[in-house]
């Protein structure tokens, strides 16, 4: 039995699935099993997949018709036999010592049920882009994984089965399998993922330093998705608030601030400064708290929202020529 | 009568409640009575406590970090003295919902509950959780589910044909979610069905809000006579968010109610295998889950009236004082006290 499992959702990722498999093939901790879950894809992802595990034994792929990430994670989960169960989407990549830092995290903690890291912001070709989502790694509540999700992205956490059986589920129209992810969510279904552990047991989250994961970004069509990314965050809220009614009258506000602020900022990044602006106009309506407990990083989005809506991508993009130059 | 073992009940909670209701049934159960001679002593929430002459002393106190000085003293006070805690609140998902700094409360608990020889959970899921934290050392840890005199619920006639009252019975404080339990039932078409909710608290005021004006939720206050709030009901609602044990699904098993329940913490065990149980607090799936409810035949539902509890729970106390004191405990398995008044009606 390995230790531990690595669950790859893969969905139409051909052009991305080799350089994630080979990241995994590479880690350092050895005893691990991957579970490719290729849902539903059309492209060349299952011969694929189905060609690196021929190679390394230690991957399986497991075929289903599409059921979106939610649905393949849990089929991920459905199939694994680790005691560990780490996630890497199909177009991300994990840094050879990975599995190894968390593996050691969990099991120097026992409390600790999720354990994450930073990551670095890679673009469609691999590359660096000198961004890197670098959370709060320890003291972690509710209510700071409600408010900036430090997990950050869904090829972060590596978390303990027995964490996971804690929130599965089984609902009346699911005969296969439990779900662990809330497959009726095609967005926030990590954010609800998370927090709803956080809400229901007392497993501790916490993160390791470093920025282990490689997480790819993508600039296009960002904008048009934002309303439906609010309406997905505002099901999730609506979703766990009779759990915690009391927590939600705390922190809902202020969370639902530093989502727009998000949002605005990934407006940013894909150079629509009008509505970074009209976001960043909505955020600090609903609440102040962003501007009091991260004023620098508030400041920065806002300037940055209104030199884009009147400049373009100009001035971004020499900001960023100058970090990258200022790195190397 | 022999010298029977006297056993001394530390409380710092007087009010009306669980608790003090499982105290009461420690003091007159006459099983309990055969094996040793229990007394309550009530002491300040924070203060000192005070010493003790008794053969066994068992610690029914809240425990938090500003009792643990007081606790210390008292354990040194009292070194050669077996001590027992019993815990009656904290559970996991009282955990996940109130605490912010779980390890500084692990932290917590785990020294208090150091200072006893024995730490009693009131539920099976409750002692899961104590070992899944390492809170307690399991060769200290036992499971002793707590329980009233349920000769009065045995009595009652069951409930029959499809229910038509539902209710909940409870402390109304948000613990017991009976905003959840509202909510989902204004959704309900059914007009001949009702929800009565008997029990007084902080919350009183947001629920009737809550209820606004569908006058199919009545609120009846608190009432010194459980059995008789049970008869009045067809089905038992318990959709609380934390709950350590749930002495209100045992009443109902004993009363031949069925009951419809969150699946948290001690409820597992509480309500026992006839419970239905329903996942999170979502309005919709509690909707569901009533409306199913309410479409059962209760008369095909055979109830096992929780038959015999109140001697299991004479017989672990029994066991316990006899590993502290020595003092022979076979009396009370051999006792029918209770089991002649069950079931009538089965």
């Amino acid at each position: 039995m390995p230790y531990a499992t690595i669950v790859v959702p893969s969905y139409n990722a051909a052009a991305t699935l080799p350089a994630t498999l080979a990241s995994l093939s590479a880690q350092s901790f050895r005893d691990f099993e991957v579970v490719i879950v290729d849902d539903g894809s059309i492209d060349n992802t299952a011969t694929i997949a189905n060609l690196h595990a021929a190679k390394d034994r230690r991957f399986r792929v497991v075929h289903q018709l599409n059921r979106g990430l939610a649905g393949a994670r849990n089929s991920g989960i459905a199939a694994a036999r680790g005691s560990v169960i780490g996630f890497c989407d199909a177009d991300d990549l994990w840094i050879p010592e990975k599995l190894a830092a968390h593996i050691n995290h969990l099991r120097a903690n026992p409390e600790v049920g999720l354990s994450y890291s930073g990551s670095a912001l890679i673009d469609e070709a691999g590359n660096r882009i000198g961004h890197a989502q670098r959370p709060r790694l320890r003291g972690v509540t509710s209510a700071h994984v409600f408010k900036r999700n430090p997990i950050g992205n869904g090829s972060a956490p590596v978390i303990r089965r027995e964490t996971l059986d804690a929130i599965a589920w089984r609902p009346a129209s699911e005969t296969q399998r439990d779900w662990i992810f809330d497959e009726t969510f095609r967005q926030s279904e990590d954010i609800e993922c998370w927090l709803r552990l956080c809400l229901k047991t007392d497993w501790i989250i916490e993160g390791v330093p470093g920025l282990l994961t490689e997480y790819r970004v993508n600039a296009t069509g960002l904008s048009a998705n934002i309303e439906a990314q609010l309406a997905s965050w505002e099901r999730m809220v609506t979703k766990l608030r009779p759990t915690a009614p009391d927590f939600f009258a705390q922190h809902e506000t202020a969370a639902r601030a530093y989502q727009l602020r998000y949002l605005a900022r990934r407006a940013v990044s894909s150079g629509d400064g009008d509505a970074a602006c009209a976001l960043l106009g909505r955020a600090f309506g609903e609440s102040h708290r962003p501007i009091l407990e991260e004023p620098m990083r508030s400041l920065t989005t806002l300037l940055a929202a209104h030199a884009t809506a009147r400049f373009g991508d100009m001035p971004m993009n020499f900001a960023r020529t100058v970090l990258r130059a200022a790195r190397s | 009568m022999p010298n029977l073992p006297h056993v001394l009940h530390l409380v710092d909670d007087a009010t009306p409640g669980g608790v003090n209701r499982v105290l009461e049934h420690i003091q007159t159960c006459p099983l309990m009575d055969r094996t040793a001679r229990h007394s309550l002593r009530v002491v300040s929430r924070n203060g000192a406590l005070p010493s003790c002459d008794a053969d066994i002393i068992v610690s029914h106190l809240s425990l938090n970090w500003r009792r643990l000085p007081s606790l210390i003293a008292f354990r040194a006070r009292h070194a050669g003295k077996p001590l027992v805690h019993v815990e009656h609140s904290y559970t996991e998902a009282f955990t996940a919902l109130n605490v912010p700094s779980k390890l500084r409360f692990f932290t917590m608990l785990r020294t208090s509950l150091a200072l006893f020889d024995n730490v009693v959970a009131v539920s099976q899921a409750q002692a899961d959780w104590m070992k899944r934290r390492r809170l307690a050392a399991a060769q200290t840890l036992r499971v002793i589910a707590p329980v009233v005199d349920l000769r009065d619920f045995r009595a009652l006639a069951p409930a029959d044909g499809t229910p038509r009252v539902i209710g909940a019975i409870g402390r109304l404080h948000r613990q017991k979610g009976f905003d959840i339990l509202i909510r989902a039932f204004r959704r309900l078409p059914n007009q001949d069905v009702s929800l009565h909710i008997h029990g007084a608290g902080p919350e009183d005021a947001a629920l009737r809000a809550l209820a606004c004006d569908d006058p199919r939720i009545r609120f009846f206050g608190h009432s010194d006579h459980p059995d008789r709030v049970m008869q009045s009901v067809d089905l038992v609602a318990i959709p609380s968010r934390w709950e350590a044990f749930g002495l209100v699904a045992l009443e109902a098993r004993a009363a031949g109610r069925p009951v419809l329940c969150s699946g948290v913490d001690g409820l597992t065990m509480s309500a026992g295998r006839d419970g239905t149980f329903v996942y999170g607090q979502e309005e919709a799936g509690w909707a569901q889950a009533l409306a199913t409810a309410l479409e059962a035949d209760t008369v095909k539902q055979k109830s096992s009236r929780a038959v015999d509890c109140e001697r299991e729970f004479a017989s672990a106390w029994s066991r316990l004082i006899a590993d502290h004191t020595g003092y022979d405990a076979t009396a009370v398995s051999t006792s029918d006290v209770y089991s002649t008044h069950a079931c009538p009606a089965e």
